[in-house]
């Protein structure tokens, strides 16, 4: 029986995604560039495979992708906590502020791109004004146009929007943490650090290490702010492993070299989910 | 790479299968998809958003009243369009009864079958065929033996500067049309760009000029020009025949030119390593910069503040249109040519009427007319066509068409920017290794050693390296053939 | 509750008012830009007080107002794809909140896995796929391929729901010899419809929100709003006040909907692990 009621669901997602993943796999042995064929043309074993990651930008894609994914999902844990022990406090306005608060979150990346190529602008936009004001140094070729910066930029935009993510949950979490617990701790003598690291955070350990996950998995996946903020620019230095299969994929449309790349992809995720899902679920009751 | 793709089957039996299949792939997506043939009264046009795009529009209703074809336009960036048309043909379903083609693109729908000659409308039709520049005619529309479509927005390239800033601060113009260019080196062109730098006029600090260098078209682009001027040729040997791919990216010619382009950069905006074409326009159009070069749609643009807005921008009549530089050792000029033809997708049910439309629109009566169509400011003067270049009315609106004509009577697009297979490919290797030139990320002998091994990497992946399908021998003059026979008949 | 300084006081009314300005300021600004006169968008020192134009709204929105079909289209698509998912995943969420099964943790984290998976991944099989079906362009290529996100989504949420809804009510009606159908139609989902409602909903951002599936599966029709706005970006310049005014009109619906659910966002936006 609950096999039946599941039954339509997995079916139509296993069609889904299967198709996927068995196209790319049985493609990515063939040299298939659309521009010359509608049909794969020829069997060239790991040839793809070679070109995908022989291309010097692999490694540095990879590089980026990892140091975006880790760098963003920290700062907006640590933003966020921050966020979320502010919004504990009582203060006026505070209610309003966490029901504002999540904003951000609710927006499309691929707007938050727009929103941030306008901030960013090297000709007028604000956030290099206010950088100014402040007398924080900025790159002459603007904030997306430089290579030490570009990549930065794109993770700030996004720890812009998830930030508030972090907040409103934690602060759900540290609600739901049992009053007497943290008053034991007190009359311990612990400090307020103490509380929060040693009593609170580790009873909803379960919250947070789902929420770590799951923007660390689309921080790995960010695609549509690369599109609009920089198409991994200037050079190679904002790429990510995205962007380049979107690349390789639907500009270059050599579906056997996107097809590997896909798999290669597939595979560094799953290794990381596997490793994540192995330590941080075992304790887990379903 | 390649090498290692035999593996037990002889690289002959593979490109046999793959050139097989390539054949029959008109063939095999009709199968797939059979496109519903059926003939009607509208035509759909598929395009991209060029300026050419909305003088067409202005001048469309004449067309529909002429014929009573009802016709249909829908206008795309360059990204969404090149995606629509693949998957359209991918499919075999037909999206659109005429679309406009980049003249890179020519040469890979021909080869696939994406694209119906139209040698025998023209043959059976009165066009005056022989007015289009036959450069225009090689550059664009001309593939095989063949002509794949017709030009209706042409660009070449040429210089814009300030007279006032050059005045003001005593710098020597840059010489105009039928004046002796042997001087009028890019060694020249920089160090005017050094005098004006950093200068301050009007109450601005000026900048020596203005670089488009987002990757990858825009920069491509624009540095394309650089090495054409200075002979630099993408492989061994195409478009002549016997082609042959190997790419020659690192030669001296080419690390000439891209040190040159670096020095540009460095006389203009940091921020201009973003820019892409409108940007770099856009810039100018301000009024903070000296000179730059560029496609001759900015030879109108400019005068306009934003695109399409009807408000005349701070330069409007403070700019000159000038010729190119030229190479200091002699190397006989070559401006790079680009723009857009229109090309008739061979599954269309509708390729009568697409016809019409074609001829039309491509005609000399019509293009004038899109030139003199005023709505917001006058923004067409991309002319394939030779008469259109002594029509007075024209000039008083575009003075600059002298000198334009000049610009495309030493063009030649297949030279600057080959079209071969994967251009688009090429193009992304390309741009990304000069944006690293540009913003010092690697030194230009590093980033065109790697360009080349990058290029050679692929072209052997995607099995151009040995080339050992057709070549055809593409030359003007067999264009110009080409085009007397099509013009007689 | 223990005393605060004055100092702490004013530092965390300060934080607190740091932290609207960060996280809000960006968005009116753009909100601004829809309504700013042209020549005000990028100017130095930035102008905060103009008169406002509807320029820009009218010709994104009303004349031409290429981008009032954009906003129909997606919200054809963005309705489809719920209306498609629910029929999905009620069944998936009522089988995982009722029933023992053994595999129930890897059928769990199989969907979670599903949420994680690279869309860009999927775009180049999906665009081959969907353009030799002949459908592409089409709503229903866009609302099939986005049950790959609204479907594990709602299983999680909808499961964690249904965990609410008192086992005892059913084994009553179970009792009186009720099939399962009409125990889940009559007792169970009435009982868990406003977890119905709030997990339509937020499929309902999902969808709305998704850029990469309609980036190369929707035609000039079906053209949803991001990617309408990405249509400014022409290769001939970009005119920032109509993408903010396209942009602003596709934020709404989802600020609108988080603003309705507030006291369920936590649990939204944690897949029911966090009841909030």
């Amino acid at each position: 029986m609950p096999w039946l009621l599941l039954a339509p669901s997995i079916t139509l997602l296993l069609l889904l995604i299967a198709f996927p993943l068995f196209f790319a796999l049985y493609n990515s042995f063939y040299f298939w560039n659309l521009q010359m064929s509608p049909q794969p043309m020829a069997f060239i074993g790991f040839g793809n495979y070679e070109q995908a990651l022989s291309s010097s930008t692999f490694m540095l894609a990879l590089r980026n992708t990892l140091l975006l994914s880790i760098g963003g999902t920290a700062i907006q844990f640590a933003l966020g906590l921050a966020i979320a022990v502010l919004l504990t406090q009582t203060l006026r306005g505070v209610t309003l502020v966490r029901v504002l608060l999540i904003m951000p979150t609710t927006i499309a990346p691929i707007v938050v791109g727009f929103l941030f190529r306008y901030l960013y602008d090297a000709n007028g936009g604000l956030l290099p004004w206010v950088l100014q004001v402040l007398f924080i140094p900025l790159p002459p070729e603007g904030l997306l146009g430089s290579s030490t910066t570009a990549l930065m930029s794109i993770m700030f935009a996004d720890v812009w929007q998830w930030t508030p993510f972090f907040a409103i949950v934690l602060y759900a979490g540290l609600l739901s943490v049992p009053d007497s617990l943290v008053e034991a701790a007190r009359v311990d003598g612990a400090s307020r650090w103490t509380i929060l690291t040693r009593i609170k955070l580790p009873v909803i350990k379960r919250t947070v290490l789902i929420i770590l996950m799951l923007r660390f998995m689309q921080l790995f996946n960010t695609f549509d702010l690369v599109l609009i903020l920089t198409r991994g620019g200037p050079g190679a230095s904002s790429r990510t492993l995205s962007y380049s299969l979107y690349q390789q994929g639907l500009i270059d449309f050599n579906i056997g070299v996107a097809s590997a790349m896909t798999w290669v992809i597939v595979l560094i995720l799953n290794v990381i989910l596997a490793i994540y899902i192995y330590i941080a679920f075992r304790d887990w009751e379903w | 790479m390649a090498s290692e793709y035999k593996k037990g089957i002889s690289r002959r039996t593979l490109l046999k299968g793959a050139s097989a299949t390539a054949i029959g792939a008109s063939a095999t997506s009709l199968l797939a998809a059979p496109a519903i043939a059926q003939a009607s009264n509208t035509i759909r046009i598929l395009t991209v958003e060029d300026p050419f795009f909305f003088a067409l529009r202005g001048v469309l209703p004449e067309f529909e009243a002429e014929t009573g074809i009802k016709v249909e336009m829908e206008s795309l960036s360059y990204g969404g369009l090149q995606a629509r048309l693949i998957s359209s043909f991918v499919a075999g379903n037909p999206d659109a009864d005429l679309i406009s083609v980049d003249n890179i693109w020519n040469g890979q729908m021909m080869d696939n079958g994406w694209l119906q000659p139209v040698d025998e409308f023209i043959a059976g039709d009165d066009i005056d065929f022989e007015d289009f520049m036959p450069e225009v005619i090689y550059s664009f529309n001309a593939w095989r033996g063949k002509i794949a479509s017709l030009p209706v927005a042409t660009y070449a390239q040429g210089v814009m500067y300030r007279p006032d800033i050059f005045d003001a601060l005593g710098i020597e113009a840059p010489p105009a049309v039928g004046d002796d260019l042997s001087a009028w080196t890019w060694e020249a062109y920089i160090e005017r760009l050094q005098q004006i730098n950093g200068q301050s006029f009007d109450g601005q600090t000026i900048a020596g000029s203005v670089v488009s260098g987002q990757q990858p078209a825009p920069v491509v682009h624009m540095f394309t020009q650089i090495a054409a001027s200075h002979g630099m040729k993408w492989f061994k040997n195409f478009p002549q025949a016997p082609w042959d791919f190997e790419p020659l990216m690192n030669s001296p010619e080419n690390m000439k030119a891209a040190n040159l382009f670096k020095q540009i950069y460095d006389l203009s905006p940091p921020e201009s390593l973003n820019y892409n074409w409108f940007d770099a326009g856009t810039r100018f159009s301000k009024g903070d910069i000296g000179m730059f070069f560029w496609w001759t749609p900015y030879f109108y643009l400019i005068r306009n503040d934003g695109y399409m807005s009807g408000v005349p921008s701070a330069i409007k009549e403070k700019y000159a249109t000038a010729p190119l530089p030229v190479a200091s050792d002699g190397t006989k000029q070559t401006v790079s040519l680009g723009g857009w033809s229109l090309g008739m997708p061979a599954n269309s049910a509708n390729q009568d009427q697409a016809w019409q439309f074609m001829r039309w629109a491509t005609s000399a009566a019509t293009q004038k007319k899109m030139g003199l169509y005023n709505e917001f400011g006058y923004q067409f003067s991309d002319f394939g066509r030779r008469s259109l270049y002594d029509d007075p009315e024209l000039k008083e609106v575009y003075p600059y068409l002298d000198d334009q004509l000049v610009m495309f009577q030493q063009g030649d697009g297949k030279f600057s920017r080959p079209p071969s297979p994967i251009y688009t490919t090429l193009e992304g290797i390309y741009g990304l290794q000069l944006s690293k030139i540009l913003s010092g990320q690697s030194s230009v002998e590093d980033s065109l050693e790697e360009t080349n091994v990058l290029f050679e990497n692929v072209l052997k992946g995607n099995f151009l390296i040995p080339y050992e399908r057709d070549s055809y021998d593409d030359t003007l003059e067999g264009t110009k053939e080409l085009m007397a026979k099509l013009a007689g008949g | 509750m223990h005393r605060r300084s004055p100092v702490a006081t004013v530092l965390l009314y300060l934080a607190l008012a740091l932290t609207m300005v960060f996280f809000l300021g960006p968005i009116l600004w753009f909100v601004a830009l829809a309504i700013r006169p042209p020549e005000t968008a990028f100017a130095r020192p930035p102008v905060f007080v103009f008169e406002p134009t509807l320029r820009a709204i009218k010709h994104t929105f009303v004349d031409p107002g290429a981008n009032a079909q954009h906003l129909t289209n997606s919200l054809i698509v963005a309705f489809g794809a719920v209306l498609l998912n629910l029929p999905l995943s009620i069944p998936a969420g009522y089988a995982l909140s009722r029933y023992r099964l053994r595999a129930k943790k890897y059928i769990m984290l199989w969907y979670l896995g599903l949420l994680m998976a690279p869309p860009v991944a999927f775009l180049i099989p999906y665009f081959i796929l969907i353009t030799r079906l002949g459908l592409s362009g089409t709503y229903i290529s866009m609302v099939l391929v986005l049950q790959t996100l609204t479907v594990p989504f709602s299983v999680w949420l909808l499961k964690s729901f249904i965990d609410d809804v008192p086992v005892e009510l059913e084994e009553a009606a179970r009792v009186d010899g009720a099939p399962w159908h009409t125990v889940m139609r009559r007792i169970t989902l009435p009982l868990a419809m406003p977890g119905l409602i709030v997990t339509s909903m937020f499929a309902f951002v999902f969808a709305w929100n998704n850029a990469a599936f309609p980036l190369v599966l929707s035609s000039g029709s079906t053209t949803t709003l991001p990617i309408g706005t990405l249509g400014y970006f022409a290769t001939s310049g970009v005119t920032w006040n109509f993408i903010a005014s396209a942009a602003v009109a596709a934020m709404i619906p989802p600020m609108l909907v988080f603003l309705t659910l507030d006291r369920f966002v936590v649990r939204g936006l944690t897949l029911g692990a966090v009841k909030g």
